[in-house]
């Protein structure tokens, strides 16, 4: 196995994943790192976001990481040989509204990994940029809609029930400027 | 009212706060029940890291408003404003009709003005 202190990002959420799987804890990863993994590392994130879809305690999250070596930090885990940060955000797993039904598993080379879909990750990403503005959501979003083929129609329906038909507008824009170039 | 479903007199008191305001920190919600502040920052923690609430600060305030992305918000919401409707109006009153627009800095309280100085 190779050493935490070697692993990438999504190979040390694999890692992770599978242990705590083992233990019975069920985690699916979302967040900035699903941006990572869809957009071929055009972005990336520190933070492996891995949610608490069982709705495990902490105190036995707490313990199957500490038997990993990790260590809380706040609301954070973090390994002595890693700078990346583990954050189990509680469920369920959803983009606004909406349950997340559609869950990926991948091979890595330290373990298998759950992972919410391309489609999912630009409506988590998109959540950012209906709710509170935020840029960065939408560059994210086209990123990652570039990179993977999405069904625009499905993101369209979403965010009419998000009553975010004007920045959908916006999003779809940015996507049509990106094809442009 | 709503203790035995939240399993927290504070936690009722931290939402029911939120949802007639829209926003509010930790102090502001334990002055207004008379309460105390740590038992109110409790569960202003755990509704954040429960997904029911987000916070950003503002200067040395924590500001508290419920997240938008939490799945049943808006079923929350119409359940706290229909609690609210069962609370006494003199609770309600006050919660709804504090003051929000702005006043010059230097200027007196209102509350501090007698009958004809205003």
């Amino acid at each position: 196995m190779k050493p935490i202190s070697q692993m990438a990002q999504l190979e040390l959420a694999a890692y992770v994943h599978d242990h705590l799987r083992q233990q019975g804890i069920d985690v699916v990863l979302s967040g900035g790192s699903v941006v990572s993994f869809y957009s071929r590392n055009l972005y990336v994130s520190k933070d492996i976001d891995l949610v608490n879809i069982a709705f495990t305690r902490q105190s036995k999250l707490r313990k199957a990481m500490a038997s990993i070596g990790f260590s809380e930090r706040g609301r954070y885990f973090q390994h002595p040989e890693s700078a990346h940060i583990v954050e189990f955000p509680s469920g369920p797993l959803a983009v606004g509204e909406e349950p997340v039904r559609d869950v990926q598993e991948v091979m890595l080379e330290t373990g298998s990994l759950r992972v919410i879909s391309a489609a999912d990750c630009v409506k988590d990403r998109l959540c950012a940029f209906y709710f509170w503005d935020d840029q960065q959501g939408l560059e994210q979003a086209v990123l990652v809609a570039q990179n993977h083929s999405v069904d625009l129609a499905e993101i369209e329906r979403w965010s009419l029930v998000e009553k975010h038909a004007e920045k959908f507008a916006q999003f779809r824009e940015q996507m049509q400027k990106g094809w442009n170039k | 009212m709503l203790e035995p479903l939240l399993g927290s007199t504070n936690a009722e008191r931290a939402l029911i706060f939120i949802q007639a305001r829209g926003e509010g920190y930790a102090r502001e919600i334990a002055l207004f029940f008379e309460t105390d502040l740590y038992g109110i920052q409790k569960q202003l923690d755990k509704l954040e890291v429960g997904g029911i609430l987000v916070s950003r600060k503002v200067g040395r305030t924590r500001l508290y408003v419920f997240n938008p992305r939490y799945p049943f918000v808006a079923e929350l919401v119409a359940l706290l404003a229909k609690a609210l409707t069962f609370y006494p109006e003199t609770t309600r009153t006050d919660l709804t009709m504090n003051r929000r627009r702005p006043r010059r800095r230097g200027k007196p309280d209102e509350a501090n003005l007698t009958d004809g100085a205003a």
